[in-house]
């Protein structure tokens, strides 16, 4: 398992699909720790936090520092690469009394000015569902209400940079890039 | 379902999205040329308006974009002879989601046993997008296919169905390989069939512990709205 992602058993758990007493015992402590981190970092106010805490964890261990002009091309270089540190769209659960799925996109782009999404929820346009920073300044987030069914997306990252998420399913696009897959 | 589609064609064809510089008046001619003669097959045609759309977003040039939308309406057209020989005529939802299935690998034989499965064509249409998935996610189709197929003649509700590139998801967490895992869970749902009662999870390497999850309150309804 790629070490910047939870236990799927953590996953669910953090997605609301099952609690505590549903994890295997040896899997607890990191679930309750998880809620835990995700209750300081998360501040929206979707009951059941989506999963960052472990690539946040990871992102402060191998952010560069810049301490010198000359490192700034490699700090730049390796920060874009992070920027494909992404974490699935995470599934709250319908909303109440509607026929439409809660769900909330992270992404981790170290030195992003600013990101949006853009898909087929928003007919691909990148100006229409802003992230927002939240924790320490890598971490956007945007929470959706979307309808069940099958959506494309991806991440825009300063307008210009098209970012699949690379955790989640992906198809062509048709134009050479990839799309990310939400099948609700 | 076709009324629905030809409204969406006749918006483009007056050009607001062009108007707005969502896409330029060259793919908004391709986009009202190739969408009167899909609509005339009854075929849907939002996959080839969000395809411009979303081609003119991401700044591809326009020759590109209109490549891509005559590919979109080449599976538009085998997803709908795909379900058509599988006993679905018409159902502009379903042939989307046959186009997106073959746009993650699947070929339209796949899509005809899918249909041929006997279910609704809301289950169907539920079943190509999972599917779809499931090959996004890495099982090859045929695996995939497998999978899909016997859940459907289980008949498994659509959010068991939804459930299954989870399922896949965490065993390939516990190291098996796309395509182990989707099999595992196939042989499940054969054991299933055969009567044997629930054989739990599918073989591998995961635990007890790594069946399926727990059903959800609220599911979402079986058929959503057109994508």
């Amino acid at each position: 398992m790629n070490e910047r992602e939870f236990h799927p058993d953590v996953k669910r758990l953090l997605d609301g699909e099952i609690t505590i007493p549903d994890l295997p015992l040896e899997l607890r402590a990191e679930g309750e720790e998880a809620l835990r981190l995700l209750a300081a970092v998360d501040r929206s106010p979707v009951a059941t936090p989506a999963v960052t805490w472990r690539v946040m964890a990871a992102l402060e261990r191998r952010r560069p520092r810049v301490r010198w002009p000359w490192l700034l091309v490699p700090a730049l270089a390796m920060a874009a690469a992070l920027v494909l540190w992404i974490i699935r769209p995470s599934a709250v659960g319908p909303s109440a009394g509607s026929n439409v799925v809660t769900v909330r996109f992270v992404l981790v782009a170290p030195g992003a000015r600013h990101v949006t999404l853009a898909g087929t929820f928003n007919h691909w346009d990148p100006r229409a569902t802003p992230l927002v920073r939240s924790g320490a300044g890598d971490l956007w987030t945007a929470t959706l209400s979307l309808h069940p069914g099958q959506h494309q997306y991806a991440f825009v990252v300063d307008g210009t940079r098209w970012v699949p998420d690379p955790s989640a399913p992906a198809v062509d696009d048709g134009f050479g890039r990839r799309n990310s897959v939400l099948t609700l | 379902m076709r009324f629905p589609s030809i409204l969406s064609l006749a918006l483009v064809a007056a050009s607001p999205l062009a108007g707005q510089q969502r896409f330029t008046g060259r793919i908004a001619t391709v986009v009202e040329s190739l969408g009167v003669a899909a609509a005339a097959r009854g075929l849907p045609v939002d996959p080839v308006i969000e395809k411009a759309i979303e081609g003119s977003a991401k700044g591809i040039p326009a020759e590109r974009v209109t490549t891509a939308l005559r590919v979109v309406v080449d599976q538009l057209d085998t997803a709908a002879a795909s379900l058509r020989t599988g006993g679905i005529s018409g159902d502009t939802i379903a042939i989307a989601a046959g186009e997106f299935a073959i746009t993650a690998g699947l070929h339209g034989r796949d899509i005809t046993e899918l249909a041929r499965t006997g279910r609704p064509a809301a289950d169907v249409t539920v079943g190509l997008r999972v599917a779809g998935t499931l090959a996004a996610l890495g099982v090859p189709p045929v695996e995939s296919v497998k999978l899909v197929s016997a859940e459907l003649r289980l008949g498994r509700p659509p959010a068991d169905l939804l459930a299954l590139p989870g399922r896949v998801e965490t065993e390939v967490a516990h190291g098996a390989t796309p395509a182990q895992a989707a099999a595992g869970l196939t042989r499940a749902a054969a054991g299933q069939a055969g009567g044997q009662g629930a054989p739990g999870g599918p073989a591998g390497p995961g635990g007890p512990h790594h069946g399926p999850p727990p059903g959800k309150s609220g599911e979402p309804p079986p058929h959503p709205p057109h994508p």
